[in-house]
């Protein structure tokens, strides 16, 4: 027998008090188990939590205040003056089990248990977005550091000391570093509030320091949620000890989990399909062109950043002789750019299917794009990934495709359009701008077809 | 804690009193007294106007008259003791022996509330109830409120 209570008085300072305790001392010689809300002067303290009060079996309100009734609906109710728990708490709770149904008629009440399904459904959304929301400054700020650093030529940052050194720390050593931590953290920040953060922002840390990318990192942030939910709702402590809930056993508890999780479940297999796809790709090299640029296409848009993507790029930078254009190179950061243009360009030509969030990440995108940081796509991909996903993947894989087939060559490992101003390193340089629009376009008009308005 | 809301002046080992009334007067004049209140007046009708809602008299041989209100300058409790036992209205008819008046300015303290609701619900436990009619001098009351 669970029963919840809800004790308030008008002046909030005694006998508020003195019901939950006489409430609470009645319940033990039943042995009921009791929980008692007080809302005196202090404010409503022991708030009774939606859970509790689905798993009572009678509500008691000993109140001559009002008090939130809305949650009791469906419950049993009784309602009495505060002072009627103190005088009789023993025949209240007797009382209450055969108290009337408060609240709506059933018919209402199935509707809103529907109703409420769906919104659960959608808030698996609502967190991906949280975090996503989060992100998006840190993808763009690091972003654009990047990009000035190219300004200064893309090899600049190898120079100690530099200005440009200086930017690529800033923006790809450490805003970039903190993406995926803070995706990861903030959608377990929005599933199970403080506690969440912490196993949320390691686990993310772990998905970019074992290769696990953005998709790691969203799974490793809904995985630190439900795990802290998990704790919450399983562990019971002593009354003495629950201060220790929130600053020792939840964040230790949680991160431990989680990381064990990131590290041996998740961890294994992506390292397996990163020395997989490597072998893969190598035994590849030799067949027809055209097919491995629709590969590497198709790679380096999946997980941007993530072990696919990462196999690609090394399979890309291992086929560079010192100096020498490479086809495969070329195809590889063609593709790598058409994700951040093609999205740039969707929320141009199809605004209403973006949030207003999303249409300003959108300008940032065209300098992540044209400096060929993938992750410029990052945050519109783990907002939606079924539809983003297969878009810029299919306009990378025609950017791929097309760059070999042109047979065009790049000679250096990066920099994007910047490399336009170092002599000779773009082969059939013509050709190659019209692969990396070509599967821009293809990815956008995809994008403006898929995507749902908002 | 207790000890800053409930200072050894503020105990009153017998109460002279015999009515409801001047058991309340008796007390809230020791509240001023002892320089709690900067408006008398206010704060008894405020622990009269709490009293007409309903009596404060618990039953149990306890009453906890109280009263929130801008006359009370720094917040406070006294304890008091009738050996008669008054009338207070109570909710079993029965005689009170042991009173708490409790004073609080509009704006108080979260944590001065706090020591107010333990003592509201320690209040409610017999044996807290026995020892606080044996005690015999502030300090064992103050051990038996801690």
């Amino acid at each position: 027998m669970k029963i919840v209570a809800v004790t308030a008085c008008p002046t909030g300072i005694a006998h508020t008090y003195m019901a939950a305790e006489a409430l609470l001392i009645a319940s033990k010689t039943l042995e009921i188990e009791l929980r008692v809300e007080t809302r005196g002067s202090v404010g409503a303290e022991n708030e009774l939590t939606d859970e509790e009060i689905q798993a009572a079996d009678a509500v008691i309100v000993a109140a001559d205040t009002s008090t939130p009734m809305e949650r009791f609906a469906g419950k049993k109710v009784l309602e009495v003056s505060v002072k009627e728990a103190i005088k009789d708490p023993k025949g209240l709770i007797e009382r209450a089990k055969t108290a009337p149904t408060y609240g709506k008629a059933l018919v209402q009440q199935v509707d809103e248990i529907k109703t409420q399904k769906k919104s659960e459904q959608n808030s698996i959304y609502k967190h991906l977005m949280s975090g996503v929301s989060f992100m998006i400054p840190f993808v763009t700020a690091g972003g654009i550091l990047i990009a000035l650093s190219f300004a200064f030529g893309i090899e600049a940052f190898k120079q100690e000391g530099t200005l440009a050194a200086a930017l690529m720390k800033i923006g790809g050593g450490n805003a970039f570093a903190l993406m995926v931590p803070i995706l990861a953290g903030y959608i377990a920040f929005s599933i199970s509030d403080r506690p969440g953060l912490v196993p949320g922002m390691v686990a993310g840390m772990l998905a970019s320091s074992l290769g696990a990318g953005f998709l790691g990192g969203i799974l490793g942030g809904f995985l630190a949620g439900y795990t802290v939910n998990f704790l919450k709702k399983t562990i019971k402590l002593p009354k003495s000890m629950v201060g220790l809930m929130p600053v020792m056993i939840l964040p230790v508890l949680s991160t431990l989990i989680v990381g064990l999780v990131m590290i041996y479940i998740i961890g294994g297999p992506v390292s397996a399909i990163n020395t997989g796809l490597n072998n893969w790709l190598a035994s590849l090299s030799g067949t027809n062109a055209g097919l491995l640029g629709l590969l590497l296409g198709l790679m380096m848009a999946l997980d941007m950043g993530g072990p696919v993507n990462k196999a690609a790029y090394t399979f890309g930078v291992g086929t560079l002789a010192a100096g020498q254009p490479s086809a495969v190179m070329a195809a590889v950061m063609a593709a790598g750019m058409v994700p951040p243009l093609a999205l740039a360009l969707a929320t141009v030509i199809a605004k209403n299917k973006f949030t207003k969030e999303e249409q300003e990440a959108g300008k940032a995108a065209w300098a992540l794009g044209a400096s060929f940081i993938t992750e410029g796509a990052i945050p519109f991909a783990a907002a939606d990934p079924v539809r983003v996903i297969p878009s810029i993947m299919a306009g990378s894989a025609i950017t791929g495709a097309m760059s070999m087939i042109f047979n065009c060559g790049l000679a250096v490992p990066h920099g994007g359009l910047f490399v336009l101003v170092i002599p000779n390193a773009v082969t059939n340089l013509p050709m190659y701008l019209v692969s990396i629009v070509a599967g821009t376009l293809v990815a956008a008009g995809m994008l403006a077809i898929l995507k749902t308005k908002k | 804690m207790i000890q800053e809301l409930f200072t050894r002046e503020l105990f009153m080992p017998s109460l002279e009193a015999t009515t409801k009334q001047e058991a309340i007067e008796e007390m809230v004049a020791k509240l001023d007294q002892a320089g709690l209140l900067n408006d008398k007046t206010a704060y008894l009708q405020a622990v009269l106007h709490r009293e007409a809602e309903y009596s404060t008299g618990i039953g149990m041989g306890v009453a906890i008259p109280h009263g929130k209100s801008g006359g009370v300058t720094t917040p406070g409790l006294v304890f008091a003791r009738s050996q008669a036992g008054v009338d207070f209205d109570s909710m079993d008819d029965l005689p009170t022996f042991l009173f708490f008046l409790i004073a609080v300015p509009e704006e108080s303290a979260d944590t001065h509330l706090k020591v107010l609701s333990s003592l509201s619900r320690k209040l409610m436990h017999q044996d807290v109830r026995d020892a606080l009619m044996k005690a015999d001098s502030y300090d064992a009351i103050i051990q038996i409120l801690e």
